[in-house]
């Protein structure tokens, strides 16, 4: 047991699905791996693109975004938003050379503690596969953190935040809530953006 | 019988009503009637509320902590003003008639005064005289001076006059000297008060199985024959082990413990004729929770039939099966034997004839519900009648109405029934007390004066930290005092310190002072989960004068020690961090102004059937408009396909006369072949539209009640659907009401139940199938008693009264044989419309495979419910994988939905039976009528808040938020984006998608989050 690597993993979970669903995994006594610590958030349509980046700045392997199943948010869309805020995070990620799996976004119903548990363990394991932060990445790690505190500060940027707004937009005008659409719709509305900023080399190389 | 013979209708109606008994059915009942603006008089004969359901350690079918779950309910009986609480009472006489009673009490003195006791417990510690704990199952001793449990509300003393030694001798009064309140009364006497009451709710519980029925079982005789009550005593962690379970004999840890079940149940030579209906799920649990103590020990569960037929237990007992590894055996062992070596000796005769012995460590017996010992002196005192084995006598479709007027009755003592059917009918009768004594509502009531709140702007954090045990529920598991200390040495923190329960009504009182004391003004409770307990805990900051939103909450059980079972230090790591983020938290949470909303006075029930109309009619009685939506021609849903209920009316009777109460009611607007197609808004202000033969309809209203119902499964299987001598019950009860319900040459019937239920094409029990069988059985005898009818079952689940029918059906020659899911009956049917089945099963008792030619097959199809899909996604609420409605929780919350002002009733919640119906529908009409009968509604403040010189006036915000709640405004020449507070329901996507940041959210600030994203790391938390 001893030295074995334990991942550290960020959640942000809504109240009224995932968050439920952790709660009735506790009282079902469905046991997962302790790594998850979890911040709670009404909607995942809260989740901020600067979290999860500074997530991984403050110490985290792996990151975990959980709400209602496409269609169910408690507040219509938030889930959806969510996804807008993830792909944007993704794209970052992807820029630095960072393992995408390191992020994740799933959904658990508020009946579904059996599911809530499967996706963490899932992760959990996925992380530990992966290692710290940097490992799996081959980059040192404080080069990494420090340009995920550059991507954050970018995330909270007038700019970039513009981009999500018309990936949102859009998204809401076409109705079409897949991911590789909401990806794609990301990519075109930042890409241009992203490319500024990592010209500028605030992010990526 | 005690009314007065000039019995007119009076022109006063009281506001006031009397509850009697403080278990968890009559705290509920007191609790709904408060919110419904009723006074009440909640009357224990113990010195505290709290019942049996205090003694539990665990809650099934989920194993959930059940003081957790209770405390916050006394705790908040216990600080309404409009709850008057009388320990220590009995309801002695009741003149006069409905809304306007007059209820004599007989309050026996506490002889320590309740309103100055401050429960510190230096009496008990200085009383000379030891007397058995009754909290205890007399496991323990406690003293004459004494409190019933550590978090007894009231939180006050008593003492026991049997014992006490000054009271019996003047011999000692050492309390009197010791206590520093001078609160000890000697002389306080009885007291008789007569209180006018308009209606009186009678929820006195159930009694114990008298002790000669447990000796036969060598309880009493045999140390280590424990009752199940001991047994839950032995399992808590405030119990008389500290939760470990040991034998009396030796304080070994059993290695092979049995659970006897239908101890004083379902047993003629005691007079228990029913089934107490419980038994055979808390044996399960119980049985998992000696497997959580214990890794290693054999457990065995005797039954004679496994019923576990509520909602999800069946899926919870399998999974205890499966993952416990328990030997269940059907059998009923005799009797107990000791033996000379040690152990305890069980004999039983397996269904084959084969006997068996061997010995046990330990041996709990699953004693069943009786009627309170009281219950003749209770009917006397209320006027009204007990049915055959002392229970109050209801009827089928008025099930919570005694026999007398305005007198109520609710719990076990209406029949034996679990915690969720006892809470359910807690609500029922609220609304119906609210229907009979709408006129004088609000009239006995006065509103909770709150102090001031303290003005904490400016002020550097000064965080107090609770962290709890939750008995062992988080202190077996994770370090409590280690994360106490170690919270103390977080930036910020004031002040910290462990809880064993810190929902408990002293601990609230704890709270308040050491608010005070230290002066702190923001708190974190480190506990369970927010979405149950925080707004105890925020209502507790409120009297300590500080604003609700300075409060946050580490969940460290739910989603902490309960998950994390077997490993203590990481559990104990992860809770330490959970406390750091919390506490980062909340240094940076500010006070927020309170809104209050105005509520539209009127409900929308969605299905017209038994369920639908009865909580229409139970919401239009307490004075509120109702929308009535059908999706059919008519109403009446599926209570028409029924022809006979078990005491032989006709309930289609019944609900014809629902039909047309419903439409008289001047405050039913009935809307037959429409739908809801479309909703917004919140409790208290949603918005409809409904789909109808005249077009589209947009109505206003503050609640809704889903009563969507069932239908009927359909089998495809055992030639259904190929010979016209294969029925559903259904079927079959269409037949039986005709005039020639037989084929002429009917000599032999046979049925099979679970057809489609339990891990079928259904994975649930459908709970009414087995108690309709029997019912129908018994009509053919009636009609042909020559004719020769086996049924093939899995498990008997005629709980209840419903036993009866059972034993008649029994002792009638109707023949039961039980088979296996691995070895499940097969048919195979003649050629043509009218072949006949010949039906092949395993028969247990002969030890082989038995042919049997029927003349008819009839099969028990179970219940589905009606498609919740599309509704469910409307309304945002969740469905179960069986696509039930979920309730927002099983045990104490059973109609209301996780969305505020949605309810459910009927099937569409789970299968049951026309009474449970009944009584569900009128619990969802309680329920919902709260939000209208205050009128107004205080949703917690966690909108969003526009910071002006910020914003850049884009209207992103406004584009995205599904509730209109953000709009742009001129200011000057700039647009700017403003909150529209009353609409906003706090979901956040505008602060995400604000390009500049100009826009937050209440407690969950950007700073806030970024605090606890930083706190993740030890280092990161400066």
């Amino acid at each position: 047991m001893t030295n074995e690597y334990n991942p550290h993993i960020l959640g942000f979970l809504c109240n009224w699905c995932c968050y439920t669903a952790a709660d009735s995994a506790g009282v079902g006594r469905y046991q997962y791996p302790p790594n998850l610590r979890v911040i709670r958030i009404m909607c995942t349509g809260r989740l901020d693109p600067s979290f999860p980046l500074e997530g991984l700045v403050g110490g985290a392997d792996g990151i975990f975004v959980g709400g209602c199943h496409p269609g169910e948010c408690h507040y219509q869309d938030g889930n959806y938003h969510a996804l807008v805020s993830a792909s944007l995070v993704h794209e970052m990620l992807d820029r630095l050379g960072i393992v995408r799996e390191r992020f994740l976004i799933d959904w658990a119903s508020a009946a579904e503690g059996p599911n809530f548990v499967k996706i963490i363990t899932a992760f959990t394991e996925q992380i530990r596969k992966l290692g710290p932060l940097g490992q799996a990445e081959k980059i040192d790690q404080r080069d990494l953190r420090r340009q995920l505190s550059e991507a954050a500060y970018a995330a909270r940027g007038r700019k970039l935040r513009t981009g999500l707004i018309n990936a949102s937009r859009e998204m809401m005008k076409s109705r079409d809530f897949s991911r590789p659409a909401i990806a794609a719709l990301v990519k075109d509305k930042c890409g241009k953006v992203l490319q500024e900023i990592s010209a500028g080399g605030s992010i990526g190389r | 019988m005690n009314a007065p013979a000039s019995n007119i209708k009076s022109v006063v109606t009281s506001g006031a009503v009397m509850v009697i008994g403080g278990g968890v059915a009559g705290v509920q009942a007191a609790l709904d009637l408060s919110e419904l603006g009723y006074k009440v008089y909640l009357v224990e004969k113990s010195g505290a509320i709290g019942g049996v359901m205090a003694r539990l350690d665990k809650t099934f079918p989920t194993n959930d902590c059940s003081l957790c779950i209770l405390a916050p309910k006394l705790v908040e009986a216990g600080r309404d003003s409009n709850i008057k609480i009388l320990t220590k009472s009995e309801l002695f006489s009741l003149e006069g008639g409905p809304g306007d009673f007059v209820a004599r009490i007989k309050k026996q003195p506490r002889y320590i005064d309740e309103e100055i006791c401050n429960g510190c417990g230096q009496c008990t510690l200085y009383c000379l005289k030891e007397i058995g704990d009754d909290y205890n199952e007399e496991l323990k001793v406690t003293h004459a001076a004494h409190i019933d449990y550590a978090q007894a509300v009231p939180t006050s003393y008593h003492i026991d006059p049997k014992s006490c030694l000054q009271l019996n001798h003047q011999t000692c009064g050492l309390c009197a000297v010791v206590c520093r309140k001078n609160a000890i009364r000697f002389d306080d006497t009885e007291e008789i008060l007569d209180l006018s009451v308009g209606a009186v709710v009678l929820a006195p519980g159930f009694g114990r199985i008298s002790n000669d029925v447990l000796r036969h079982y060598g309880w009493g005789k045999f140390t280590d024959v424990l009752t199940a009550f001991e047994h839950e005593r032995l399992m808590c962690a405030s119990g008389p082990t500290g939760g470990e379970i040991v034998r009396i004999s030796d304080h070994q840890h059993p290695k092979k413990i049995a659970f006897l079940q239908c101890i004083g149940s379902r047993d003629e030579t005691c007079g228990n004729n029913y089934c107490s209906s419980v038994c055979c799920m808390y044996a399960i649990k119980q049985a998992s929770l000696a497997r959580e103590h214990d890794p290693e020990a054999e457990i065995t569960l005797f039954y004679m039939d496994v019923r576990t037929h509520g909602k999800g237990f069946d899926a919870a007992r399998e999974r205890a099966i499966a993952e416990n590894n328990f030997r269940v055996i059907y059998a009923r062992p005799p009797q107990v034997e000791d033996v000379f070596d040690g152990g305890l000796l069980l004999t039983w005769v397996e269904d084959s004839g084969k006997h068996h012995y061997e010995k046990f460590d330990l041996v709990v017996l699953s004693q069943g519900l009786e009627a309170p010992e009281d219950a003749e002196q209770i009917a006397r005192a209320a006027g009204i009648y007990l049915n055959r084995y002392q229970f109050a006598a209801t009827d089928a479709y008025a099930p919570l109405v005694t026999s007398r007027p305005g007198v109520y009755v609710i719990g076990a003592f209406q029949g034996p029934k679990d915690i969720p059917d006892s809470v359910t009918q807690a609500g029922g009768v609220a609304g119906l007390c609210s229907g009979l004594l709408a006129a004088g509502r609000n009239s006995e009531t006065m509103d909770a004066v709150l102090p001031e709140e303290r003005d904490v702007a400016g002020e550097e954090a000064r965080i107090g930290v609770f962290v709890c045990h939750c008995g062992i529920n988080i202190g077996g598991i994770v370090n409590v005092p280690a994360v106490a200390d170690y919270a103390r040495t977080l930036p910020g923190v004031a002040y910290a310190t462990d809880n064993l329960y810190s929902c408990s009504q002293d601990a609230q009182g704890q709270i308040v002072s050491i608010i005070k004391e230290h002066n702190l003004n923001r708190l974190v409770v480190s506990a369970c989960t927010p979405r149950t307990h925080e707004p105890l805990f925020q209502t507790t900051m409120r009297e300590a004068g500080l604003n609700r939103a300075l409060f946050e909450m580490a969940n460290i059980r739910d989603q902490c020690s309960w998950v994390h079972m077997n490993e203590k230090e990481a559990a104990t790591d992860k809770a330490k961090d959970l406390v750091r983020m919390a506490v980062a938290k909340a240094r940076t949470l500010t006070p927020l102004v309170e809104q209050e909303l105005p509520v539209t006075p009127s409900a929308l029930v969605v299905g017209g059937g038994l369920a639908g109309m009865t909580a229409a009619l139970a919401i239009a009685d307490q004075g509120f408009a109702c929308t009535l939506v059908e999706k059919g021609k008519i109403l009446g849903g599926r209570t028409m396909l029924l022809t006979r209920d078990r005491y032989g009316n006709d309930p289609r009777q019944m609900v014809k006369e629902l039909i047309g109460k419903v439409k008289k009611h001047q405050k039913i607007k009935l809307l037959c072949e429409a739908e809801l197609t479309a909703i917004s808004g919140y409790v208290g202000n949603f918005t409809s539209t409904i789909d109808g033969p005249q077009g589209s309809t947009v109505i206003n209203h503050g609640v809704v009640v889903i009563a969507t119902g069932g239908k009927p499964h359909v089998p495809k299987k055992f030639g259904y659907g190929e010979s016209d001598r294969v029925l559903t019950q259904i079927e079959l009860e269409k037949r039986l009401d005709g005039k020639k319900p037989f084929p002429s040459d009917c000599r032999q019937i046979v049925m099979i139940q679970c057809v489609g239920s339990r891990g079928d094409d259904l994975a649930y029990c459908s709970r009414i199938c087995c108690g309709q069988a029997v019912k129908n059985a018994l009509r053919i005898k009636e009609i042909s008693p020559q004719t020769q009818i086996t049924i093939l079952y899995r498990d008997m689940r005629t709980y209840g009264f419903m036993e009866d029918d059972y034993r008649r059906a029994r002792a009638q020659g109707i023949i039961f044989t039980r088979f296996t899911p691995e070895a499940p009956p097969e048919v195979m049917v003649g050629k043509g419309k009218t072949g006949k089945p010949v039906v092949k099963v395993f028969d247990p008792i002969l030890g082989d495979e038995v042919e049997r030619r029927a003349d008819l097959l009839i099969l028990s199809t179970g219940i589905e419910s009606e498609d919740p899909s599309s509704l469910a996604r409307l309304l945002k609420v969740p469905v179960t994988s069986d696509k039930f409605y979920l309730e927002a929780h099983v045990k104490l919350r059973p109609v209301d939905l996780a969305v505020d002002g949605v309810f459910v009733c009927g099937l569409a919640h789970a299968p049951k039976s026309i009474d449970e119906s009944i009584a569900q529908a009128q619990a969802a009409a309680g329920r919902a009528c709260q939000p209208l009968a205050h009128g107004k509604i205080t949703p917690e403040p966690i909108v969003s808040k526009v910071e002006p010189e910020k914003c850049i006036g884009c209207g992103a915000c406004e584009s995205f938020c599904p509730y209109k709640a953000i709009t742009l405004y001129k200011d000057g020449k700039l647009r700017k984006a403003r909150t529209i507070t009353a609409s906003c329901k706090g979901c956040g996507v505008c602060a995400a998608r604000c390009p500049t940041l100009a826009i937050d959210m209440g407690r969950f600030t950007y700073d806030g989050i970024m605090a606890q994203v930083r706190a993740f790391n030890p280092q990161g938390d400066e």
